[in-house]
């Protein structure tokens, strides 16, 4: 969500189905760098991550392979923290980012929906 | 806990040495040797075939087995709970959190989750930069102090999280303290660790990294995709 606050910063436009879909660029410089050190580092593909690390740095630069880390092992602890105690979406962030939320496909990840698919079956 | 020559910034190598010793002291809940183990039994769970199982499952309560553990002072719920949101937390439910609550308190809960998640970022950012697992905190000998916050409020989590009052909207069209730095409000040490291990990697404006805002946005959330955060 805050993807497309920071494009509206910048009168920038990223595709934010980018986000939920497994394939396609977002529009945000080395995107596709960026979803694969992402998606390595997430999913504990330790030794992928090792064999595109030399790769990525030379397109995008040590430091800014360094700092994509960074951020994701950070969202990697604070979205657990989020799933485990079934925090609400901020007031003003729910009622703004409803339709997108219905068109990234975002909702299937609410608390109570997931709750019900998940709990019995 | 890095190496100098890492390109790590200085503030975040020294948040995660500081972190990573209070992870070892006794807390407000849980004892040094608890919080230890917490950190153990989630690396384990990334071995672990029943969590890999499950996690390839259409659901993850169609599945049965044990889990790959070496031993544990915590019920077995609580143990389940530790591998399920090391391995699959987007499948954290409502009815697993009641579950676990039943067996411990809402603020050893909250305490589990902060360590556990602490430990989640070191974890992750320590195998990404290829360093492997940092050896384990050490241990520290107490009792857990026993405070908790009684300036906390019902808003719809599984939780009551931190009440900070008038809260209002600010530039980044979130509120002045956003509903996830208020979850772990309950327990006071909690919600300081998690949040002193996470400052240094993140920023909602004018992030001070070598990366944009936009491209750091677009990292987080590709996590919060993958690992299916609603928040």
């Amino acid at each position: 969500m805050l993807l497309r606050e920071s494009g509206a910063q910048t009168d920038t436009s990223y595709d934010l189905n980018s986000v939920t879909a497994d394939t396609g660029d977002s529009g945000v410089p080395h995107s596709q760098w960026l979803r694969r050190l992402t998606e390595a580092a997430i999913s504990s593909n330790w030794l992928a991550l090792a064999e595109m690390r030399d790769e990525a740095e030379a397109a995008m630069g040590k430091q800014q392979v360094v700092d994509a880390l960074t951020v994701a092992a950070a969202f990697n602890g604070i979205t657990r923290v989020a799933d485990c105690t079934g925090i609400p979406l901020d007031p003003d962030t729910e009622h703004s980012t409803g339709a997108m939320r219905s068109e990234t496909g975002i909702d299937q990840f609410a608390y109570d929906h997931k709750s019900q698919r998940y709990a019995d079956s | 806990m890095y190496p100098p020559n890492s390109a790590l910034r200085d503030n975040l190598t020294s948040a995660h040495a500081e972190s990573w010793a209070k992870i070892g002291q006794p807390g407000d809940f849980l004892t040094g040797a608890q919080r230890v183990e917490i950190v153990r039994l989630a690396r384990e769970a990334m071995d672990c075939h029943l969590c890999e199982d499950r996690k390839a499952a259409l659901s993850p309560n169609a599945v049965e087995g044990e889990h790959h553990c070496s031993g544990s002072r915590f019920d077995p719920v609580v143990v389940d709970f530790i591998h399920r949101v090391r391995t699959d937390p987007g499948r954290i439910t409502h009815k697993l959190f009641k579950a676990v609550t039943a067996v411990i308190s809402k603020e050893q809960y909250i305490e589990l989750v902060g360590v556990l998640n602490s430990s989640v970022i070191i974890d992750t950012l320590h195998n990404a930069m290829g360093l492997g697992w940092p050896s384990l905190p050490d241990v520290g000998r107490g009792r857990p102090k026993g405070v908790s916050n009684t300036q906390v409020v019902d808003e719809g989590a599984w939780v009551p999280i931190l009440d900070v009052g008038a809260n209002q909207t600010v530039d980044t069209g979130l509120p002045r303290v956003p509903n996830i730095a208020r979850s772990l409000g309950l327990v006071p040490e909690a919600l300081n660790l998690f949040f002193a291990t996470f400052r240094p990697h993140y920023a909602l404006k004018d992030i001070p990294l070598s990366i944009s805002q936009a491209q750091a946005e677009f990292v987080a959330a590709r996590v919060s995709a993958m690992n299916e955060c609603f928040y």
